[in-house]
């Protein structure tokens, strides 16, 4: 069997487009049924549904320039690696989840990135639609060089593609609230919708956390892991949610509050900091960031119940 | 090229389908308007380090304006959820009403503007506050 190096063979995502929409009218069908646990808002299913169409016709544009990229560096590459070596799928599946750790962990605790990525957390609900609510501007980030190394290794750019359409796909099924927990052991090392409810969450205990695509174990490797309290709901959407259904607003929001806060700018410092400080960065600490929200809510704990707070609050929240 | 835009008419169509089973299904979560109590435990939701005095509830009960101090604090409704910012209380008392709503800007980009229905029960500015501003 031959597989095209560089052509990919296949695009998960696209084959997977079918049951995108089976599943979602499922979803929606079950729920109005009393069978699941869903929330639909029309308005706000039309805007994560609108951001996927959105961000396929954006995704088309940038394209050419990443897989140009992806050309140029494989040109140089360190190793060959055969594409039908069963060792070199299983070292891609590892390695490009490794990356994708990074990629997410890096776009939610840096603005620029943020400000790319933001928009798949704006809805104020968690369904299989808001797992469409994808980027626009992912390619103008830049977050694709973060995959290059792996082609610079020797990984055949299709397979490398593929592996991501294949972690994108993954990543579908688990933004439900239709799935309260999987099995135990499948808890322990893989991500799931209880996992992922919770990188969903505004609640200040877990804010950043949980930034896994495939494998949970990479969050409980670089401590950023959270488990889901039942004791305390998720609240979805961002910390200061967005004031109206506007597509464009989904998209550019954070951009457009990036370039108010450079225009103010009095010093390299700060638009230093403004770009590539974590989100919430202000020159005079005024406004808050992840880090300072989950101090005040490790107060307001400590201030109601000090033991109970000692025992429930996350360790690597306790920075 | 034919066959991108027969994927992307498809997909439109696909969404179109989705969203209209979306709304005969009528699972948005269940929402009735703002009263005091009401209002007074979501601006402690959004606002918890914050210990707001007075309280304006706009009057379809669609988000309320609370003072903190020299800010104002403003919820309002969006869709099936609520929708919080805080800005200056003398900008807020400031705000103009235009047919019937008042029209707090936020200076967000996220969320620029809060438009909160103004009634003969609940006028804008507040009383209590007009009856500190005629002091």
């Amino acid at each position: 069997m031959t597989l095209d190096p560089i052509t990919p063979a296949f695009s998960p995502v696209d084959l997977a487009i079918p049951v995108f929409v089976v599943t979602i009218l499922l979803e929606i069908i079950l729920a109005r049924l009393g069978k699941v646990r869903a929330v639909y808002e029309v308005k706000d299913t039309a805007t994560s549904l609108g951001m996927g169409l959105g961000s396929s016709i954006a995704g088309a544009i940038t394209g050419g320039v990443i897989f140009a990229a992806s050309l140029w560096v494989y040109k140089y590459h360190l190793f060959d690696i055969p594409m039908t070596a069963w060792w070199a799928w299983v070292a891609v599946f590892f390695l490009e989840d490794l990356t994708y750790y990074w990629f997410h962990r890096l776009s939610h605790e840096r603005r620029f990135w943020w400000a790319s990525h933001v928009n798949h957390h704006t809805s104020q609900h968690y369904n299989l639609a808001t797992a469409l609510r994808q980027t626009w501007t992912g390619g103008l980030a830049g977050t694709w060089l973060l995959w290059l190394p792996l082609v610079f290794l020797g990984f055949p750019p299709a397979m490398v593609v593929i592996q991501k359409g294949i972690s994108l796909v993954y990543q579908y099924w688990i933004h439900t609230e239709a799935v309260r927990r999987m099995p135990r052991w499948f808890e322990a090392v893989f991500n799931t919708p209880s996992h992922h409810r919770v990188h969903h969450a505004r609640n200040p205990r877990y804010l950043d956390a949980n930034y896994a695509g495939i494998l949970i174990i990479w969050d409980r490797m670089f401590g950023s892991y959270i488990p889901e309290d039942d004791a305390e709901a998720c609240r979805y959407g961002i910390v200061h949610n967005l004031g109206d259904f506007n597509i464009f607003r989904v998209a550019f929001h954070e951009w457009m509050a990036i370039g108010k806060d450079l225009a103010g700018s009095r010093s390299i410092r700060e638009v230093i900091g403004y770009l590539f400080g974590p989100p919430g960065w202000s020159p005079d600490g005024s406004r808050d960031t992840s880090a300072t929200l989950k101090a005040k809510w490790r107060a307001r704990m400590a201030t109601v119940s000090p033991a109970a707070s000692e025992e429930t609050i996350p360790l690597q929240a306790a920075e | 090229m034919n066959e991108t835009i027969l994927k992307l008419a498809g997909s439109a169509l696909a969404v179109a389908i989705m969203v209209a089973i979306a709304w005969l299904a009528r699972i948005a979560r269940p929402m009735t308007p703002l009263d005091e109590a009401g209002a007074r435990l979501l601006i402690a939701e959004e606002f918890p380090d914050l210990s707001p005095d007075q309280l304006w509830v706009a009057g379809d009960g669609g988000g309320a304006v609370a003072r903190a101090g020299e800010d104002a604090l403003v919820v309002y409704r969006l869709g099936d959820s609520w929708v919080a910012r805080s800005m200056p209380w003398v900008s807020a008392l400031a705000a103009p009403v235009k047919r019937g709503k008042v029209l707090l800007k936020l200076r967000d980009p996220a969320a620029p503007m809060a438009r909160l229905t103004v009634s003969g029960v609940s006028p804008w500015p507040p009383k209590s506050a007009q009856e500190v501003l005629a002091a």
